[in-house]
Parts: structure tokens; sequence; C-alpha cells
């Protein structure tokens, strides 16, 4: 049975922009629950809906298990790099999990993740992690 | 007393009492990537706010005025900001680089702390970054172009500073594993008003 049943569980996150913000994002709207913004503390999640993991698949990386968690659902995302935390609400579906199966990243400390699990706004992405980074290994508690 | 605590105070002297920040080496380099390193579990002094709210300690928008080392910015949902760039400030603009690099029009994204008078002190600001999840419809020696959600987006391969991880091994120079019909992410520089990335780093899983 997959570790994800019982969160905490360890994968990489990314951070992407919503809310009709500047550049590539002035089209992308408010996520799938309508509430996404790019500078407010928030997060995609790839079971939001069997519509949204139709998209993003994770089990096709093997990472069967994660449980169906609906919009405004909290996580406590942690930075295996440097420990630091930030609280962020469900607003998206997403990342697409399958495009990077087997990915992995790792810090200097020599702590890892492997998949795409998780997808943060700007603002909680900076809380734990400078946005150069693009992406880092989290812990993910429900 | 907490380290985000001296840092507000450090900031409010930094912007208001004319103190020279001296690289923030008292409170450990903020340089890009380095400012995050030593960042404590409780490192916020806020107690922990609706997530669904905007973050009083950010800001988005793109830049409509520049006064000195003060950023003017217009929110995507309307809102200003004042976000005030200090010597201990790190700034990315494609690579690390400074806040003389700002221009109007620039895509910003900012961290710091909210001062007194509702401007933001910025510990980071982050100009035109994006992070894209693209397609590969082709490659040029220069240039890359992208589907993005249907809509086309071109890349720019910048000498010097353009890296791929492949992965997550260290990043390289060669380009060339990148293949058409492929998805990859990419950090880099929008080029203001146009369907152009210049890219800093393209992660593919070759």
């Amino acid at each position: 049975m997959a570790s994800e049943i019982d969160t905490p569980f360890y994968g990489e996150s990314t951070w992407f922009c919503c809310g009709n913000a500047w550049g590539p994002c002035g089209g992308t709207g408010h996520g799938a629950c309508g509430t996404c913004n790019s500078g407010s503390l928030q997060c995609a999640w790839p079971n939001l809906s069997d519509a949204c993991f139709s998209i993003t698949r994770p089990d096709r990386c093997g990472r069967t298990g994660l449980l169906r968690w609906g919009c405004g659902h909290t996580f406590q995302i942690t930075s295996r790099c440097n420990s630091a935390t930030v609280s962020v609400r469900i607003a998206d579906c997403g990342p697409q999990t399958d495009l990077f199966c087997g990915e992995q990243d790792c810090c200097s400390n020599g702590l890892c993740a492997r998949d795409r699990l998780m997808d943060l706004t700007p603002a909680a992405f900076s809380r734990i992690a400078s946005l150069s980074a693009g992406k880092i290994p989290v812990r993910v508690a429900s | 007393m907490s380290d985000n605590l001296d840092r507000r105070r450090f900031l409010n002297a930094a912007v208001f009492g004319g103190a020279t920040v001296v690289g923030a080496s008292a409170l450990g380099s903020f340089a890009p990537q380095a400012a995050f390193a030593g960042l404590r579990p409780d490192a916020d002094p806020h107690p922990e706010l609706d997530p669904s709210l905007p973050d009083p300690n950010f800001a988005e928008g793109r830049i409509t005025g520049i006064d000195g080392a003060m950023l003017l910015v217009t929110g995507s949902d309307k809102a200003r900001h004042r976000i005030y760039a200090t010597s201990g400030t790190s700034v990315w603009k494609l690579r690390p680089a400074t806040v003389d690099e700002a221009r109007i029009g620039d895509g910003l994204y900012a961290r710091g702390v909210l001062l007194g008078d509702g401007a933001l002190a910025a510990d980071a600001v982050w100009l035109n970054i994006v992070n894209l999840t693209l397609y590969i419809t082709s490659v040029g020696r220069d240039v890359i172009h992208f589907d993005h959600h249907g809509e086309r987006v071109v890349g720019h391969v910048v000498p010097g500073t353009t890296v791929a991880v492949y992965n997550g091994t260290p990043a390289v120079t060669d380009l060339t594993p990148l293949k058409v019909g492929t998805h990859v992410q990419v950090i880099g520089a929008w080029r203001p008003d146009t369907n152009e990335v210049d890219l800093a780093t393209v992660y593919a899983v070759a």
C-alpha cells in the first residue's frame, strides 16, 4: 500500500502563478476552485477531483494512494532543505505529475524527494525557498 | 527575540534611518538561494493567517514607477504596493541582479517585511520570473519554441546563463538532449509584453 495513504509524505514541489497575473499568467484565471491568486498561500493538488486526477495521473508514477482532498483543505508544507514551513490551502488542480515521473530533487544536505506532488503559489513557495529554485523536495502533512 | 523581529528592525532602520545595510551579514547572507538556507521553521512573526487571504509580506504585480530604491507596483488585483529594496535585498532578473536593473513594466514578486507605513521592505525581489511547464515544438541553435496550453512561447538561449538539468543531475550547458515532443519545466525571465522568455534553467526528464 502506498505511503501517501498516511501523511506526511515526501515529493517535489514546484510553483505556479494564477489569478490573471502578469506575463504568461495573464489568462490563467483563478484555478479549479475559483479562488487561486499568486499572492495568497495556496496550492494545487493532483487529486482534487476525478477530472483533476485524470489529468495529473500520479498513479502512472507509482504514486498510488494520494488521498482525495477538496478545495480549501489545508496542508503543512516543509522544505527538506531548510525545514521552513508554510500552511497552504488547496485552490487548484496540479501539478501534472505524470509528465515528470521519477524526477528527483535533492538538497545540499543530501535529503531528496521524487515526483511532483505539490504546486505552490509564488507567495507560498517564497516562504520556504527562492522562486529561482523552481522546485524543491518537500514534506507534505495534512 | 526572534530573528525575524531583528530583521524587521534592521530593515526599518535601513529604510528610514539612512543606515547602510552591509550585505545583511548581521542576519546572514541574502543571496538568492542562501537567503533561505538558514530560515527557521518559525521565522515569520505573524500568526498564521487565513491562507486564502493575500500574504501581507508578499507583493506581486508590474512595476509602474521607480523612485530611487523604491519600486511602485500595481498588482493583478489592482492593489498598489511600495517596495523598498536595500543593499541587503536579493534581486533576480534572469540571474542574480541589482535593483538598478528594474524597469517600468517589469513583472515582480517580492517577499519581505511589512513596515508600519504599509510599504514592504524586501528581502528578495524576482523580476519577470516565470516557472512554466512547456511542450517543445522545435529546437534551434539559440531559440526553442514551446507550446503552453495552446499558446506559443519563444525561449531564448542566453550564452553564459542558460543551463539544463536532466533528472536532478547537476546543471549543464548542453541543451542537445532536449527533444521535440517532450515536456520540460522552464525557469526564465519574461520579456514584458511579448510571448518570449529568456531561459535560465530547463528541467527535463531525459
